[in-house]
């Protein structure tokens, strides 16, 4: 369980998260909603160490993230997805892949894992040895996803994985994900604009404004209350 | 014709040791986007120390490059842990500020040390009487072809070590990204350290070739700048950026210079350099081989 409580992260003057609590219980997808600047990914930043917030607590399953270096993290089994732009353009399509699954030492990077990431991305396998800045934007993300997953996590944490990218590919990510939670019982913190899509997958949700939680609770709820819709999510 | 063939080896053989001091820095400036302006005393201090054993205590050759290579190698990661890690975060003039600073201190302990006058000589590896084509001698004698293979060398090692083991990969992946790479558990700061301790030992091994070449060379002060200035040159015709465009640049620099050595006149190498230089930073400053610099804002 991802436990968050009462978290403030400032930069300088602005309270970029002013007093952020939220749980995401093991095997289910938690989406973090909100419009631009609302705190989602600081909020994302905040749990995995690259940003120190003021005062608060993190945890994840018994360990104290605030007291984790980020190198660390991985090790908990917490991966982090971050925009497309994650993706080290200087390296191949395997060899990111590789790397997310090096933690683990060298022969972890087996046939089987690197198959598996292949099957569920099949635009990778044919460009596994292009050098990365040859791929989409939505090639792009299905490699940061994949090489999150090659860490083999148990947390996920995604910064809006369906930035800039078309429906069609934005749906297909999404069906991976729920697919991944109900396979491997893998937890989702899922940071998205793009309420709609995020809601469709999620169980729980939480709205941030202005680095505030303004609402939180079942993602059906929230997607069938018209005026939260209208003021925050904007469909 | 025959004069150009020897121009061109000669160059060839100072061009690789260029290229290894290219190299140095470049592994510094890829990790840590810092000019390693120390590299050249460095590479003089590691030399002094292979001279001392060599010529004060007669140790044998390869012994004494070992430990000059060592030694570049410890003083890499001390500089980097000491000196360059904590102004890494701030403006990028401090570490350039600190290398020129550690540049300085260096010169400064060497004079005290080994005293500042007086130039020694240092053996090469192998002997300095050029091979025989018929009668005619070539300016190419087995020790240059010891450099050129001792280089070759490294870089393959290098090479390999980049692209086919997980370090290599690790090291790649925190230079160009180094967020990223933390958050897939990779110790970026760890592999800084790694970067500029080898980027120091192959300095090393540039200096104890050079200091072969140039016999009467050996001094705190005076060549080993110009090997920096020549490096350096080298490493921005490549583009800072390429391992491969170092090798390159330092291979066409040095050939360059041997044309203007033996074609115009011997006395202003340096001024060749410097030309070079200018033209390249003029014309293409992002190098021949970098593809990178177009994207950084």
């Amino acid at each position: 369980m991802l436990s968050i409580e009462d978290v403030v992260t400032t930069y300088g003057a602005v309270r970029a998260l002013d007093g952020v609590s939220l749980t995401a219980e093991d095997g289910t997808i938690t989406a973090v909603l909100g419009a631009n600047g609302a705190g989602k990914t600081t909020l994302l930043r905040t749990i995995n160490g690259l940003v120190k917030p003021q005062s608060g607590s993190i945890s994840y399953a018994g360990h104290d993230l605030l007291k984790t270096r980020v190198e660390n993290i991985v090790h908990y089994g917490i991966a982090h997805v971050p925009e497309g732009r994650g993706v080290i353009t200087e390296l191949t399509v395997e060899e990111n892949l590789r790397l997310g699954a090096l933690w683990r030492g060298e022969r972890s990077v087996t046939a089987q894992s690197m198959r598996e990431i292949y099957e569920m991305f099949p635009p990778l396998a044919e460009r596994r040895q292009r050098s990365a800045d040859t791929l989409s934007g939505g090639e792009r993300q299905m490699l940061v996803v994949g090489r999150a997953l090659m860490a083999k996590p148990k947390l996920l944490l995604l910064d809006e994985p369906s930035l800039g990218l078309a429906p069609r590919i934005t749906a297909q990510i999404m069906a991976t994900l729920r697919h991944l939670r109900e396979q491997q019982g893998l937890t989702v913190v899922l940071v998205e604009q793009n309420a709609r899509s995020a809601l469709s997958v999620a169980d729980e949700a939480v709205v941030l404004n202005l680095g505030k939680v303004v609402a939180q609770g079942k993602a059906s709820d929230l997607a069938a209350d018209e005026k939260l819709r209208h003021a925050y999510l904007g469909f | 014709m025959f004069r150009f063939l020897n121009l061109t080896l000669s160059g060839v053989s100072n061009g690789m040791i260029y290229a290894a001091v290219a190299l140095a820095l470049v592994l510094i400036w890829r990790g840590t986007r810092v000019v390693n302006f120390a590299q050249g005393a460095m590479l003089m201090f590691t030399t002094f120390i292979a001279w001392d054993l060599s010529q004060q205590h007669n140790v044998n050759y390869w012994v004494c490059l070992a430990v000059a290579i060592g030694a570049g190698l410890i003083m890499g990661a001390v500089a980097e842990r000491l000196l360059v890690r904590p102004v890494e975060t701030g403006p990028p003039l401090n570490a350039i500020i600190v290398t020129l600073g550690l540049y300085i201190f260096l010169q400064g302990l060497a004079g005290a040390i080994w005293g500042n006058s007086q130039a020694h000589s240092y053996p090469p590896g192998y002997s300095i009487i050029g091979y025989k084509v018929g009668h005619r001698t070539l300016l190419f004698a087995p020790n240059d072809l010891y450099i050129v293979i001792a280089v070759a060398i490294i870089l393959v090692a290098l090479y390999v070590l980049f692209n086919r083991t997980p370090i290599g990969l690790r090291m790649r992946a925190s230079a160009f990204n180094p967020e990223v790479s933390r958050l897939l558990g990779v110790r970026v700061g760890r592999l800084l350290t790694v970067g500029w301790a080898l980027a120091a030992g192959v300095g090393a091994l540039a200096g104890l070739l050079a200091a072969g070449t140039n016999p009467g060379y050996v001094a705190p002060t005076g060549y080993f700048d110009a090997l920096l200035i020549y490096g350096f040159t080298a490493a921005v015709l490549g583009g800072l950026d390429s391992s491969v465009g170092a090798v390159v640049g330092g291979l066409l620099l040095g050939v360059l210079l041997s044309y203007g050595d033996g074609y115009i006149d011997n006395n202003v190498e340096g001024m060749y350099a410097v030309i070079i230089l200018i033209a390249v930073l003029m014309v293409r400053p992002n190098g021949l081989f970098s593809r990178r610099a177009v994207r950084r804002v």
